[in-house]
């Protein structure tokens, strides 16, 4: 590899870096609220999907272990947890949206929590919505174990951190 | 098309007299049979007395006051329990379509009530329980306010106007050349019209409702005249919301842009409106409502339209569900049809904009309903007051339940609602609801 060529694949790689990163420098709000280095996964049920907010976001209630209920605090209110996305038409035209995700949902999604241990994140990767609410997950798995699950981005689910 | 020249006159004759505020509601002839268009309208609001109980004032809006505090109109026995005496108006279903049961009032009358200035006393000393009467041999006929047209969705009517269009000629394709650039200029659009909710009774607008939507409509009655806790969308600069565009106190001065592609509707009191009309195109329908851009409901809709001459005829859809205050609420399934018909002076001078729209949500009403108004052209842009484009900064905060304002340095509890779950829904419900049984709702985190 001769220095032009070396110098160009670098700008080239410079390049494609920008457009890839620079998503957090064109969103609503900084990301530095979130822990990018940590990563958590669920499987929850849809309460709502607010397409009116900075980005997209869905409030879901997380499922137990079982994927027969969901976790409910010391007043019996299922835990809502938050995952904030792209904007919404952006993610409209992956797959979520209001319509494609009614209340009752199945599905399963990696975020980034957020640093102060409140129940919210930032997506990461690829999100699984099971078929039905009939057809759930097994015991500790995710909806992309579902037959007939759709895929929302490619890949697999991340490990979690923690 | 044109209306009627003696339409015209009477219009303009009525705008000069009276001023912008009380102009005939008249639906413009298109000048032959047409399959959704131009029908009749059977009363104008602004015939008859006023308002049902609300503040004085013309048709659509105000006027009659009523009885006193404490008394019972001549001749209407009071029924056991109505709304300022029940315990749960959630039992009271089969009350709900008996104007006494809301003592005659008409939603802007209940609204009101309250909130009224000083020496228009209509709670007496023991409210709610004193609460007055409205004039019960007052209201605006269901027959005005249903669609007279036989289509079941907004799809069926625009593309019946479409090919009838099409089977005159058209639709006309203007050019900057042919485009009716006066248009292009500054309205003032009042509320004479049955969906301002001053001269209607309650049961009448019930009448046109889902079950669901009834209930919800009672809800508001209930809190706004009964539990005096009102939650309007703009007191937390929530977003005004589609229907807005037709409450009077949301939308009274307009500008309207006209271009070949685009014809431009703004407006705003305390929010901003904005009705892009997009000419020629068509809507994607491979969703749950059609749409032009990504599947996201958006607050006031994606327009588009069609222009046969100088009639404009649009279809809105893609709307966010949402609340009127005193009104109705909406689902994300509400879409329009309407009809914008220029009306000229015997010189062919634009003096406005006459609409006819109708409402199509089969999960807020039952049939089909239609609201007809005026824009009455004011000046061109080169004059009158610029737009003005709102941004709320929010002063008015739930406090336990209660809209209260707050000064910089007061620190509060403040509650983050469900924005898309009716959050004044969950405000009263929290707090002022308290022993009443609602109707169920689906428990979406249980499984069998």
């Amino acid at each position: 590899m001769n220095r032009h060529t070396h110098v160009t694949g670098l700008l080239g790689v410079a390049l494609v870096a920008t457009i890839v990163l620079a998503v957090p420098v064109k969103a609503h709000h900084s990301f530095a609220m979130y822990d990018m280095g940590a990563t958590r996964v669920f499987t929850g049920v849809v309460d709502r999907v607010d397409p009116a907010v900075n980005h997209l976001g869905i409030f879901f209630a997380v499922m137990n272990e079982a994927r027969d209920g969901v976790l409910r605090n010391e007043k019996g209110e299922p835990v809502i947890w938050t995952v904030e996305m792209g904007g919404s038409a952006q993610m409209a035209r992956q797959g979520v949206s209001v319509n494609t995700f009614p209340r009752g949902t199945v599905f399963s999604v990696a975020l980034h929590p957020l640093r102060n241990g409140e129940p919210a994140g930032s997506r990461e990767g690829p999100m699984f919505k099971c078929p039905d609410r009939n057809s759930r997950p097994a015991l500790g798995k995710h909806c992309d174990s579902v037959e007939g699950h759709v895929a929302i981005g490619s890949g697999t689910l991340p490990t979690p951190t923690k | 098309m044109r209306i009627g020249a003696w339409a015209a006159a009477v219009l303009a004759g009525a705008f000069l007299v009276f001023g912008p505020s009380l102009v005939a509601q008249q639906v413009a002839d298109p000048g032959f049979q047409s399959v959704g268009r131009g029908a009749p309208l059977l009363v104008d609001i602004n015939e008859g007395a006023g308002d049902g109980g609300g503040r004085g004032g013309r048709g659509g809006g105000r006027g009659n006051q009523g009885t006193p505090p404490g008394v019972t109109p001549e001749g209407i026995e009071a029924l056991p329990v109505d709304l300022f005496t029940t315990t749960d108006f959630y039992k009271d279903r089969a009350l709900w379509s008996d104007q006494r049961y809301f003592r005659c009032n008409t939603s802007t009358a209940i609204e009101n009530i309250w909130g009224m200035g000083r020496g228009s006393n209509r709670l007496g000393d023991d409210p709610p329980r004193t609460a007055a009467w409205g004039p019960c041999d007052q209201d605006y006929p269901r027959e005005a306010i249903v669609s007279p047209y036989p289509f079941q969705t907004a799809q069926e009517h625009y593309e019946a106007l479409l090919e009838e269009t099409r089977g005159r000629g058209g639709p006309t394709e203007h050019t900057y050349a042919t485009v009716p650039n006066d248009w292009t200029g500054r309205y003032f659009s009042s509320g004479q019209h049955w969906y301002n909710m001053g001269r209607v009774q309650v049961p009448t607008v019930l009448s046109v409702l889902t079950e669901e939507y009834q209930t919800r409509m009672v809800q508001e009655a209930y809190h706004q005249g009964v539990t005096n806790k009102p939650q309007w969308q703009s007191q937390y600069c929530w977003p005004e919301g589609f229907m807005r565009r037709w409450h009077a106190a949301a939308v009274r001065d307009h500008q309207i842009l006209v271009t070949p592609e685009l014809v431009q509707i703004s407006a705003g009191v305390a929010d901003n409106f904005m009705t892009n009309i997009h000419i020629g195109r068509e809507f994607e329908m491979d969703g749950v409502v059609p749409r032009l851009g990504a599947d996201v409901p958006r607050w006031y809709g994606e327009t588009i339209g069609f222009w046969d001459n100088d009639v404009l005829i649009t279809w809105t859809s893609n709307i966010q569900g949402w609340k009127v205050h005193a009104a109705t609420e909406h689902s994300n399934k509400m879409q329009t049809v309407e009809i914008y018909t220029p009306y000229r002076d015997d010189n062919g001078v634009l003096q406005g904009l006459q609409q006819e729209a109708i409402f199509y949500d089969p999960e807020a009403f039952v049939e089909p309903v239609r609201i007809v108004r005026n824009y009455a052209k004011r000046s061109g842009l080169a004059e009158g007051d610029p737009l003005v484009f709102i941004e709320c900064l929010q002063t008015i905060y739930e406090i336990d339940g209660t809209a209260t304002p707050i000064s910089p340095g007061q620190v509060i509890d403040y509650k983050v609602r469900d924005m898309m779950g009716r959050p004044w829904a969950q405000i009263w419900e929290e707090y002022w609801e308290h022993g009443m049984e609602r109707p169920e709702e689906e428990d979406v985190f249980s499984f069998d």
